[in-house]
């Protein structure tokens, strides 16, 4: 599919109404995360080299300038951190409170903890390495720890996931199930409970004071769909009755679920996607973090569809996006590159309502404020 | 060994004061002479007492380079030229030199009219200090002297930037001056061919960003005059004649054609006298699209724009009016400003840099009332919008050009070194070289090993094949000897001969000689023989001759043999040879020292 200059003419002329900001940035290399290292700071680490690097960018301060904002001509990315890895990431998660990242590569067979530097220094240094159980690293999910002391849960299979200090690399819990089902996220959602989304769809749910843990595989799985989890929480103390779950298949198959009763999801949909990916590896749904029940996925093509689950019912037809955001495949590279870019990761900004930042294949990272044609108008 | 020695006097990492010195190959260079835009006092330019303090500029320099007409690259000009006292050439693109005036000019308005500054240089500084510039051509290669040569290449930016090449033998460096690696509306993208410089020097402002898409920038611009066309609103667009003018209308016209808006768009007429005789001259130096449109039309025949009456700025309704000077300091844009300013409906957009002391200035820094002539004071209600479209390269750019330029070295100007660290990293695993990050005042020395190439005449190479031996390796050296002719720049190996001939002097013979002291019961001429006998039996391939009148001859090597008068057994050998022959003379020497064989 080709995108024409008249289509991606038409694209820019019309997003002078649909959004209020958008900055449309060319990395040199593209980044498959996009993690938040401050309010106003992100880290992206290239993943298609044999060595990487790894950036600490301050977003444009027009996006903080208020009501100044006319006055405010810088609209650029500030490099403000950087630094070298030996091996493409895969992941990348910040420990909050810390200048502490763990990343996760496709070579070695540990875990890469990083120190991104204060105001003396622009270089992003290794301080240590969180040596694996098993041989490869490859696929492994790290989720930051919600405790004091800063501490990572990861685990590329079910049964090698494990909750390790970062300061002593003492392993301070592991999973007592066997399974070899590959993890396709995991996160806490308090201090002690944790959920992992198994890449068949399945969940676990467990608590770092007690080794066993709840599985609530899917009643009707497919083996060739891969599936991507996202958590909605209220902060970090949750009670698992606020969380929502949202799974999303390979082929675009919602699931939402509450945490009372993650067997039985209380809506599921199917989305209109593009879905001709067996193995993708860029699947991405977010819950927004102001916005209630507004989530977005990505991962299928060079778009990224935010929806409003609100008025999703729970046998309906295809939701309609509420916005979608295709100005990776209606850049100028686009035009001239002659594949489509694939959107590789998304996230929304903390405190900002409708500001997402995305990257895709191209090496494009776009921060861009939508508006929402019903409730903005 | 051979160096070349780059030393910042510039500084600021905002709107610096560019001004660079470079030494190489015994020559002097200063690239740029910029002002500081935030200061009043003796910071404004750049410390030339570090040059003065050791004698004049003109004795020092051997030329100064201006790479394009922002003031932070030429405002010090005059004050160098005239004030501090240079009477060198200055050297500058076509178009540079036709702009750099103008800004100067206003700029010297600004601060002595309007500030009321004294100290400063005067209109006719300016137009003595233009006296002394030499204008060139791009890729055209220009002669300072016998030894020092530049060479310009297009450095997009704005109209007439430069990158400059400057060559003093085999060593050469490249200066880049502000540049732009993404072509935009009027203006197309820096280039510059593998020249493989010994240090390519950047600018380095903009090289911990990465910067936003001009699609975007653009896209502000059309949202905001939009915006304040559809709520019924006025939009003035104070700008300088050149460049951003012709881009933003460029976008304008084709905005409304698309969007079938029916407010009027109109530009203030000298604006497009002045710029259409700008770019008539110097056409060559916009993109291709640029080119083609102007061969079919004037530059500001718009469908949709129309020329300006100072009477339409009363008119009601919505109107756009790009005016100027771009700084609002003076003229039309001023005027049109003070009568817009109290109405909250209407848009000031700034499309660029404005000076301290002007009304721009004042305003881009949210200024809310402003003091007029005659005690008025001035509320600002208008929407004040600052956009910036200026075109630098960001980090991407700079490691664009160090593949373009293939540089042995790099050195960056203008930035924190601290906040540079990881560029500085990156550079240096990624192509491989080094890279420097000089302060202010601070010198940089780099190392350079030019390859000295010799022509060597056909004739010294057939002798030396001649002489035998494998055919020489291509990848092995070796040894030749012959004359080295340093003459008219080069430099030649030719045969002794052949350089006796050249330069007609006569040939010299040396000689060496030498007596050896033998035991030798026998007589003369047996001792002799017996001589004869050992060498033939030590140098097997030599021509050993045993001549009649009582001499033995090896190659050029005679050996005589005389009794001592006291002694008659003791036997004065007598050696001579010819420096040719230096080292086999020697070991003949040495072996009869030993004696001969019984």
């Amino acid at each position: 599919m080709d995108i024409s200059s008249d289509e991606s003419d038409d694209w820019f002329m019309e997003s002078l109404n649909t959004y209020k900001d958008l900055h449309v940035f060319q990395l040199e290399h593209p980044t498959k995360v996009i993690e938040w290292t401050g309010d106003k700071n992100i880290c992206v680490a290239g993943y298609t080299g044999a060595r990487s690097e790894i950036l600490e960018l301050l977003l444009p301060l027009k996006l903080y300038a208020g009501e100044n904002q006319g006055l405010c001509a810088e609209r650029d990315f500030k490099v403000q951190h950087g630094g070298f890895s030996e091996e493409p990431i895969e992941s990348l998660i910040h420990i909050p409170g810390t200048r502490c990242v763990v990343t996760s590569g496709s070579f070695s067979t540990t875990l890469q903890i990083w120190d991104i530097g204060g105001d003396d220094s622009d270089v992003i240094k290794k301080t240590g390495v969180i040596n694996l159980k098993s041989t490869s690293a490859k696929g492994s999910k790290i989720a930051p720890g919600l405790t004091d002391e800063p501490a990572v849960l990861h685990g590329s299979c079910i049964s090698e996931v494990q909750l390790t200090e970062i300061a002593t690399g003492r392993v301070l819990y592991t999973v007592a199930k066997e399974s070899s089902d590959s993890v396709s996220g995991l996160q806490f959602v308090n201090a002690c409970v944790f959920l992992i989304c198994a890449s068949d769809g399945s969940l676990l749910m467990g608590d770092t004071r007690d080794p066993s843990t709840c599985h609530y595989p899917l009643e009707d799985s497919k083996s060739d769909l891969h599936w991507a989890f996202g958590l909605r929480t209220d902060g970090s103390q949750s009670e698992p009755s606020c969380c929502t779950v949202a799974r999303l298949s390979s082929s675009g198959h919602m699931l939402l679920s509450d945490l009372r009763n993650v067997q039985r999801p209380f809506c599921q949909t199917q989305l209109n996607v593009q879905h001709n990916t067996s193995e993708n590896d860029f699947l991405n749904v977010c819950w927004a973090p102001v916005l209630d029940r507004c989530l977005s996925v990505s991962g299928f093509d060079g778009t990224v569809h935010i929806y409003n689950t609100m008025n999703w019912s729970t046998e309906g037809q295809s939701p309609q996006p509420v916005f979608s955001h295709r100005g990776h495949e209606m850049s100028d590279e686009a035009k001239y590159s002659g594949s489509l870019p694939v959107v590789t990761i998304h996230s929304w900004h903390q405190s900002r309502p409708k500001t997402v930042l995305s990257a895709a294949t191209d090496g494009s990272l776009h921060v861009w404020d939508w508006v929402d044609k019903i409730t903005d108008r | 060994m051979p160096d070349i020695k780059v030393t910042p006097l510039g500084a600021g990492q905002d709107v610096g004061r560019s001004c660079i010195l470079v030494s190489i190959g015994g020559k002097n260079i200063m690239l740029d002479c910029g002002m500081h835009m935030g200061y009043n006092d003796d910071r404004r330019f750049p410390d030339f007492s570090y040059v003065t303090q050791n004698g004049r500029l003109t004795e020092f320099l051997d030329c100064v380079i201006i790479s394009h007409f922002h003031l932070d690259h030429c405002g010090a000009l005059p004050y160098m030229s005239e004030m501090v006292g240079y009477d060198g050439p200055i050297y500058m693109t076509h178009p540079t030199k036709a702009i750099c005036p103008i800004l100067l000019e206003d700029f010297r308005k600004i601060t002595v009219d309007k500030k009321g500054e004294t100290n400063f240089f005067t209109s006719q500084m300016i137009k003595d200090c233009m006296k002394k510039v030499v204008p060139l051509n791009l890729h055209q290669t220009v002669q300072v002297d016998e030894e020092l040569e530049i060479k310009a290449y297009y450095a997009g930016h704005v109209l007439g930037a430069a990158m400059f090449q400057i060559k003093v033998g085999l060593e050469s460096v490249v200066y880049t001056g502000d540049y732009n690696m993404t072509p935009d509306r009027h203006l197309g993208a820096a280039w510059i061919d593998k020249c493989r410089p010994d240090i390519l020097i950047s600018e380095s402002t903009y090289a911990t960003t990465i910067r936003d898409s001009k699609r975007c920038r653009e896209r502000d611009f059309l949202k905001k005059v939009h915006e304040t066309v559809e709520r019924g609103g006025k939009v003035l667009i104070p700008v300088f004649a050149l460049g951003r003018a012709q881009e933003l209308c460029i976008l304008l016209e084709t905005f409304w054609e698309r969007m079938n808006l029916k407010a009027p768009i109109y530009f203030s007429t000298g604006l497009t006298e002045k710029a259409n005789h700008y770019y008539k001259l110097f056409i060559t130096w916009t993109n291709q699209k640029i080119r083609k449109t102007f061969v079919q039309r004037n530059m500001f025949e718009f469908k949709h724009i129309k020329a300006f009456d100072r009477s339409y700025a009363d008119n009601p309704g919505p109107m756009v009016v790009f005016a100027t000077p771009g700084m609002l300091h003076a003229g039309q844009s001023l005027q049109i400003f003070k009568k817009w300013a109290g109405n909250e409906k209407n848009m000031l957009i700034m499309p660029g840099y404005c000076v301290q002391g002007t009304v721009g200035h004042k305003i881009l820094n949210g200024q809310k009332k402003l003091e007029m002539e005659g005690r008025a004071t001035l509320e600002v209600k208008l929407q004040v919008e600052y956009m910036s479209f200026s075109a630098h390269a960001d980090a991407k750019g700079i490691m664009q050009l160090i593949r373009m330029a293939e540089p042995r070295n790099m050195l960056l100007v203008h930035g924190e070194a601290k906040k540079m660290e990881f560029l500085k990293d990156k550079i240096e695993q990624e192509f491989s070289i080094s890279c420097y990050m000089p302060a202010n005042g601070e010198t940089t020395t780099v190392v350079t090993n030019p390859s000295v190439p010799v022509d060597i005449s056909l004739n010294l190479l057939k002798r030396e094949m001649a002489l035998g031996g494998p055919l020489p390796d291509a990848k092995r050296p070796r040894t030749m000897h012959g004359t080295l002719i340093m003459k008219d720049n080069s430099l030649r190996l030719v045969s002794p001969e052949q350089a006796l001939k050249e330069l007609g002097l006569s040939e010299h013979q040396l000689r060496f000689t030498c007596r050896v002291q033998l035991h030798d019961p026998h007589s003369d001429t047996d001792t002799l023989g017996r001589i004869y006998t050992h060498l033939k039996s030590v140098l097997k391939s030599y021509s050993i001759q045993h001549v009649p009148d009582g001499t033995v001859i090896v190659e050029s090597i005679v050996i005589k043999v005389t009794a001592s008068a006291e002694e008659p057994n003791l036997k004065v050998v007598l050696l001579s040879w010819s420096y040719q022959d230096e080292e086999l003379g020697s070991f003949l020497s040495t072996l009869l020292k030993k004696g001969l064989p019984s």
